[in-house]
């Protein structure tokens, strides 16, 4: 009886939960990375916004401050494309996993899921959601890095802003954690 | 003039401005606690208009699906967030507007049962460590009316306030802050003054 529930192979092994346990965590740590960078872009796509529309950029000093103001969310966005990159790669390792399940467990995958109702199959769909969220929100991030500094009007400067703060494209933040979604909590209540 | 119903009214009293000394740390406090969300509340309003006043598809921004129905969605999200935050302070408001009146209000039924015992002259005797009866129930009532307008203020204008109500969100913190009264609440703080050695004693 003890050992229906338990196939007897290698692919149970400790080490393919480890990986998938790993993965959650890297996403996790990756979404905790990309709020801080977003804070720091916010703050300097505020401050430049704030230069040109108040102060004239030929003003002594506006131009050179205008200039570090957008090398810092040049920065900040560099980071954030690193950050996606990672997110790409964690996503090609998790189908390798997937993929090698399928070879092993047929297309069903696995006759017990790794983690209660989840199965690898589920994990990286969600997965695979929200990758494309943050790559889309990276590129507006792009967009506005492009657009925030020669942009004259209070009003579109305000929405660039907004855009950049309120993210639209991400999944809405859970609430037990700034920047997390639902996936990564549940991830984390399941793995434990 | 019967000695019990003077020591008992007195005890009363004591209580009643003790109650009110903590009940007033509370709502500083929570109050406090609402001036960031009012600000909170007063960016998202702005950003909200300036989305109103732009048109999408006249900027950059009209390459991407649905921005504006998702950037208005978070911050249609956002402000309810902070809504229901203010709600869960007013809440706090609300328990010391009525641990104030409850108090207040049992103070001065004790004070009438007793006024066939207690004269003018009882009530108006005053000394060095104590005020006045008259004077102590006075400035207990004075409190309580403070938190109660305060209390029907700022949570008349927060029943008015919808995630979608544009104008009333961003005439709100104003509103507000307009309410701020560091007289009453110096007033207060005096009364508590005043009374200190009356509680402090036997």
């Amino acid at each position: 009886l003890y050992n229906l529930q338990r196939p007897n192979n290698s692919s149970n092994s400790p080490k393919s939960n480890r990986k998938i346990k790993d993965n959650a965590a890297d996403w996790h740590n990756l979404m905790l990375r990309w709020e801080k960078l977003n804070e720091d872009g916010f703050t300097a796509a505020g401050n430049i916004t704030a230069i040109t529309l108040t102060r004239s950029v030929t003003q002594s000093g506006g131009a050179a401050e205008l200039q570090e103001e957008c090398c810092k969310l040049q920065d900040v966005v560099h980071k954030m494309v690193a950050v996606v990159t990672k997110m790409e790669r964690l996503m090609t390792s998790q189908r390798g996993v997937q993929d090698l399940e399928e070879f092993q467990f047929g297309p069903e995958g696995r006759t017990v899921p790794l983690f209660h109702s989840w199965s690898t199959k589920h994990f990286n769909e969600a997965c695979g959601l929200l990758l494309a969220s943050f790559q889309q929100e990276l590129r507006l991030k792009q967009m506005i890095l492009q657009e925030v500094g020669h942009t004259v009007t209070s009003d579109l400067c305000m929405v660039y802003l907004s855009c950049w703060l309120q993210q639209p494209f991400l999944p809405p933040p859970d609430q037990t954690h700034t920047g997390g979604s639902m996936l990564t909590f549940s991830l984390f209540t399941i793995c434990g | 003039m019967s000695k019990p119903a003077l020591i008992s009214l007195n005890q009363a009293l004591k209580k009643s401005f003790q109650s009110l000394e903590n009940n007033q740390k509370v709502w500083s406090s929570v109050l406090a606690d609402c001036s960031p969300l009012m600000v909170s509340l007063g960016n998202l309003a702005e950003q909200s208009r300036a989305l109103s006043n732009v048109q999408i598809s006249n900027t950059p921004l009209r390459d991407f699906p649905e921005l504006e129905e998702r950037l208005r969605f978070k911050l249609l999200q956002a402000t309810d967030t902070v809504l229901g935050k203010l709600n869960e302070k007013m809440s706090s408001l609300q328990s010391v507007r009525d641990s104030i009146s409850n108090q207040v209000f049992a103070v001065f039924q004790h004070y009438e049962q007793n006024t066939d015992s207690l004269d003018l002259l009882t009530v108006t005797e005053r000394s060095a460590t104590a005020p006045s009866v008259s004077d102590m129930l006075e400035w207990l009532q004075d409190a309580e009316r403070h938190y109660r307008q305060q209390f029907l203020r700022r949570k008349t204008l927060l029943q008015t306030l919808r995630a979608d109500d544009l104008s009333l969100l961003e005439l709100a913190p104003k509103r507000w802050k307009s309410w701020e009264s560091p007289s009453a609440e110096d007033h207060i703080k005096d009364t508590l003054c005043k009374v200190s050695f009356f509680i402090e004693s036997q």
